[in-house]
């Protein structure tokens, strides 16, 4: 019985526990960048009340509706200048884009600069 | 009497040696510990030296990142007033010369409509082909975008 006591005292030994922390880096979010836009060419004509006949009689000509989506002078400089606001927007974003991922994802081509 | 005395003596006497002899051992034990806490001071320095060292990096990065930003945001508003002034150079009315030359006008406006197109191309990541890339002269650059088509064109 004592030797048996005795075994099961000294041999069973609790096993000391050992915890360590160990840093896992948080996965890369790796997204791919959008496809650069590749945008249809549009073509403006200009209509006076010189030339409104002859405009519409070249778009029938054309087979084209003899229909026109008008903008004054200065409606069209005004969307001229929304075009380029958005377009400084866009070269913005994707040029904070670019710093971010370059900052947080070292093995990032920078395609902004490449250009 | 003396017996016991000499007993007593050499009690002390062995009690003190076992006492150096543990006080010393102690030392050593404490000498041990204070080498190895040194050593993982000195490891520690170290990594606080490469942490430093990396914070100075990322700072310095962020600023250039910032400047270039800053600069960016400029030369967008310098294309953005440039094509005001176009619009409006000398009190130009482009309505006026578009009723004296239409046909003209119609050309200018369908070319600036063309270079403004392929600015928003370029501006949502499309590569520059290599006539934007080293364009540096007037007739050669995207006048509604130069800052972001022509890399190499320096205004003059």
């Amino acid at each position: 019985m004592l030797i048996l006591a005795t075994f099961l005292t000294n041999c069973s030994g609790v096993k000391k526990l050992s915890i360590f922390k160990e840093e896992v880096p948080r996965a890369q979010l790796n997204l791919d960048k959008p496809t650069a836009l590749q945008l249809e060419e549009i073509k403006w004509i200009i209509i006076t009340s010189d030339n409104a006949e002859e405009v519409f009689n070249k778009m029938k000509e054309q087979g084209l509706d003899p229909v026109l989506f008008g903008l004054n002078d200065k409606d069209f400089q005004l969307i001229a200048k929304n075009f380029a606001q958005i377009r400084n927007q866009l070269m913005l974003t994707n040029d904070l884009l670019d710093k971010y991922k370059k900052y947080y994802e070292t093995d990032v081509n920078d395609t902004n600069t490449k250009k | 009497m003396f017996g016991s005395l000499k007993i007593a003596m050499v009690a002390i006497l062995i009690t003190g040696i076992a006492g150096a002899g543990m006080y010393v051992m102690k030392l050593r034990s404490d000498n041990a510990i204070l080498k190895a806490n040194q050593l993982k001071l000195e490891s520690a320095i170290t990594d606080q030296k490469q942490v430093i060292e990396n914070q100075k990096k990322d700072f310095e990065e962020i600023l250039d990142a910032n400047k270039k930003v800053n600069a960016l945001i400029n030369a967008l508003q310098n294309d953005l007033n440039d094509l005001d002034r176009r619009f409006n150079k000398k009190n130009r009315d482009i309505g006026k010369l578009a009723i004296q030359k239409p046909k003209p006008i119609e050309r200018i406006i369908n070319k600036g409509s063309a270079n403004a197109t392929r600015c928003i191309e370029i501006a949502s990541g499309a590569e520059l082909t290599e006539n934007e890339r080293n364009a540096t002269k007037k007739s050669e650059i995207n006048p509604e975008c130069p800052s972001i088509a022509n890399p190499s064109y320096v205004p003059y």
